[in-house]
């Protein structure tokens, strides 16, 4: 009998344990934790970071985000370093590099059969240029930024020069700078375009560097239209009214434009971007934004971007990541980064109303340009763009910005940018296509 | 007594050359002086913006005319970078790194470098040589099979990978010292043998003790590197609270702009350790610098 009862007793409490080790069993496989590598900055302070986290979290008490906050200068390092080797990716990361898109998961059908989230809530132009490659969404659009002017009032009302409307054209430009140059107080009017890839090239010009089909450069880089656009370079930089190169690479903040130098109020105008205008906001300036000048007629192009959340392709827990990405890139994360990060846009226009400085008139100004044809649209067609722009053109634009040619001379430097342009294309599209 | 006008005039011929002299020796120093005065203000011009730049608003950073001492300071910019990111935790996540190294560059440099020294063993020559090529081989090279093996070992988001390496040895240091330990006669390390000195009391009683200059530029070249470390600890750390302030400074550079006065005051703070350990070592290391004849 009480063998019996031992026997039982013992068959129970086996039975016990097992159900016990398979509750927490479950429970531990049931628990994912994602890893996210990000950065922080204005426009997502780290405190903003985890509030989005823990949000997410508490949403999905199943999924852990073990985030990693960087620096903006770490991170292409060490996210090149990982895919380089090939593991340690993290399962979420930015993509903001296109070396790094193949490696990106393929998000195609989560989006479009996720009735939480849909791409008719982002930005077209963004969504289309930014986060589509080879005809998959790979990403999720995230801060979105574009060039514009920013013009300093309280150095217009100085000098007692009407401030620039939306309609304004290159001519316009360059007698304004003139206008507000002030040397006594070291004040230049403008800065110059920095390069011969943004939408100055499209708005000065109504032209690109080669033709739509990837074929010829000759007739694009060197004809009528491209000769008018640097011919207006050149009378920009022979104004006098705008810093050198020298004076910029001194000067300006690296690759982000001459923000510091905008703020002092040495320079009335400057082509600069979202996060200028917190900067410039923080520094309490009195300023406005709108677009890049272009000529009359001409339609109106914009040097925008966005920023690329993605999946590791190889991630181990793809679906718990793309819970995370929605809630991050969609509507809740972004609001919460918006509210608790004066300097993020969100790539919801939705969201882009509900900024904390909407009815102002610079922030309208912003929006307004957020809704010009971006250069990534022409681009994104034609891969070659930089580099038959960069090698064939960019002789051109250094001869100009040094004050090394005379101006009836655009047109026979723009002529010898013909032969070098045209093997690049060349070469460039049977590698990376038209 | 009289005493003779020539003799006179000769006495007083050498007083007034050496017054002379003394005067012309006076006037040296004065230029010479003066010049190291010009040339420590010139090298001091940039830490003294840095300074400067940290007390003011960020519209008068660029503003014209420069002010060289912002009329309004504004002391709360140190507070506002404190505030921001954990500096004053990465400045102690610096200083034990730095204390892990020197440790480990202190415990293997010597023993390595005496082997190389004092004893021959087979392939030496070839060990010697493969080890310096190490030196040559850039850093950037092995970042990707540092990571993938720290990685394997589980090590990333530790501080391991940025402390180990010291404990196997630098090949710089150790060639340093051990060319500085060939210059020790060896009839030092028989004296000891007769005294009944073994191998590792030959080194820790003679030999390290006569290595002190060489040392001191392995403490304080360990204590640079390790201080102003970049790349490695962007690669193997993850945890935000982990950082050292190298990486911590970075975090001032945005995606749009550099918010210079929290950075510049803090990045004056964080030399501050740099150059205490250098005003208190400098004799050392000048005289160990000299002594081994390397120059920077």
């Amino acid at each position: 009998m009480n063998n019996v009862f031992f026997k039982k007793a013992l068959t129970l409490a086996s039975l016990l344990v097992l159900l016990l080790c398979g509750i927490g069993g479950a429970a531990a496989q049931d628990t994912v934790t994602l890893t996210w590598w990000t950065t922080s900055g204005r426009d997502s302070p780290e405190p903003a970071i985890r509030n989005v986290i823990a949000a997410f979290e508490a949403e999905h008490p199943n999924i852990k985000v073990d985030v990693s906050i960087m620096a903006e200068g770490a991170y292409n390092d060490l996210m090149s370093t990982a895919i380089a080797a090939g593991e340690g990716v993290p399962d979420l990361a930015w993509y903001w590099s296109n070396n790094w898109l193949p490696q990106a998961l393929d998000i195609t059908d989560r989006l479009d059969n996720d009735p939480d989230i849909s791409r008719d809530i982002f930005h077209t132009e963004y969504f289309n240029n930014w986060v589509v490659w080879n005809d998959m969404v790979i990403a999720l659009p995230y801060d979105i930024g574009a060039n514009f002017v920013m013009y300093n009032k309280d150095v217009f009302d100085d000098e007692g020069v009407p401030y620039p409307t939306q309609d304004w054209t290159p001519e316009d430009y360059i007698e304004i700078a003139k206008a507000l140059r002030n040397e006594d107080k070291r004040r230049w009017g403008g800065d110059r375009p920095r390069g011969p890839f943004r939408a100055l090239w499209r708005n000065m010009g109504a032209t690109n560097p080669y033709s739509d089909d990837s074929t010829t450069v000759e007739g694009y880089i060197n004809g009528p239209e491209s000769v008018a656009a640097y011919t207006w370079l050149w009378d920009l930089v022979n104004s006098g009214a705008t810093p050198t190169p020298a004076d910029l690479e001194v000067l300006g903040t690296e690759g982000t434009g001459p923000v510091d130098l905008f703020i002092a109020g040495r320079l009335g105008m400057a082509t600069l971007n979202p996060g200028s205008m917190v900067s410039t906001l923080e520094a309490g300036v009195n300023f406005g934004v709108v677009p890049e000048p272009r000529v009359p007629g001409n339609e109106n192009w914009v040097h925008g971007w966005a920023l690329r959340a993605g999946i590791w392709k190889d991630s181990e827990h793809p679906d718990e990541a793309w819970e995370f990405l929605k809630f991050w890139n969609g509507p809740p994360g972004q609001r919460i980064l918006m509210e608790q990060g004066l300097g993020h846009f969100p790539p919801i226009p939705s969201l882009l109303a509900e900024y904390e400085h909407a009815d102002t008139e610079w922030y309208q100004g912003f929006l307004t340009v957020l809704d010009a044809t971006q250069t990534a649209s022409w681009r994104k067609d034609h891969p070659c763009w930089r580099g038959a722009v960069i090698r064939g053109v960019r002789d051109a634009w250094d001869l100009i910005m040094l004050g090394e040619i005379e101006r009836d001379e655009v047109q026979a430097t723009l002529d010898a940018m013909v032969e070098p342009g045209q093997a690049a294309l060349d070469e460039c599209v049977p590698r990376l296509g038209g | 007594m009289r005493i003779d006008p020539a003799r006179l005039s000769a006495s007083e011929q050498l007083r007034r050359s050496a017054r002379q002299r003394r005067a012309r020796k006076l006037v040296g120093h004065a230029i010479i002086y003066a010049v190291m005065i010009a040339l420590a203000c010139v090298f001091m011009l940039p830490i003294f913006w840095m300074a400067s730049t940290s007390l003011k608003l960020p519209r008068e950073l660029m503003a014209w005319p420069p002010e060289w001492i912002p009329s309004n300071p504004q002391w709360g910019n140190y507070a506002e970078a404190f505030g921001k990111y954990p500096l004053a935790r990465y400045m102690l996540n610096s200083a034990f790194l730095v204390a892990a190294n020197i440790v480990g560059a202190l415990l293997s440099v010597p023993v390595i470098a005496y082997g190389f020294a004092r004893f021959n063993f087979p392939f030496k020559n070839v060990l010697f040589i493969l080890m310096l090529s190490m030196m040559m081989v850039p850093g950037h090279i092995k970042l990707i099979p540092l990571y993938v093996l720290y990685l394997r070992l589980g090590l990333i988001d530790t501080y391991w990978p940025l402390i180990l390496p010291a404990y196997f040895g630098s090949p710089f240091f150790i060639f340093l010292m051990t060319q500085f330990m060939r210059t020790i006669p060896r009839e030092l390390d028989d004296a000891a043998r007769i005294d009944g000195a073994g191998p590792w009391g030959i080194l820790y009683r003679i030999i390290i003790p006569l290595c002190r200059p060489a040392l001191t530029v392995v403490v304080v070249f360990t204590f640079l590197w390790t201080w102003n470390d970049f790349l490695e600890p962007i690669i193997f750390l993850r945890d935000y609270d982990s950082f050292p302030i190298s990486v911590g400074l970075a975090f001032f550079q945005g995606r749009y702009s550099i918010e210079w006065h929290l950075f510049m005051g803090a990045t004056l703070v964080s030399i501050i350790p740099i150059l205490v350990v250098y005003f208190f070592a400098q004799r050392h290391l000048i005289g160990g610098l000299a002594a081994i004849g390397i120059k920077g």
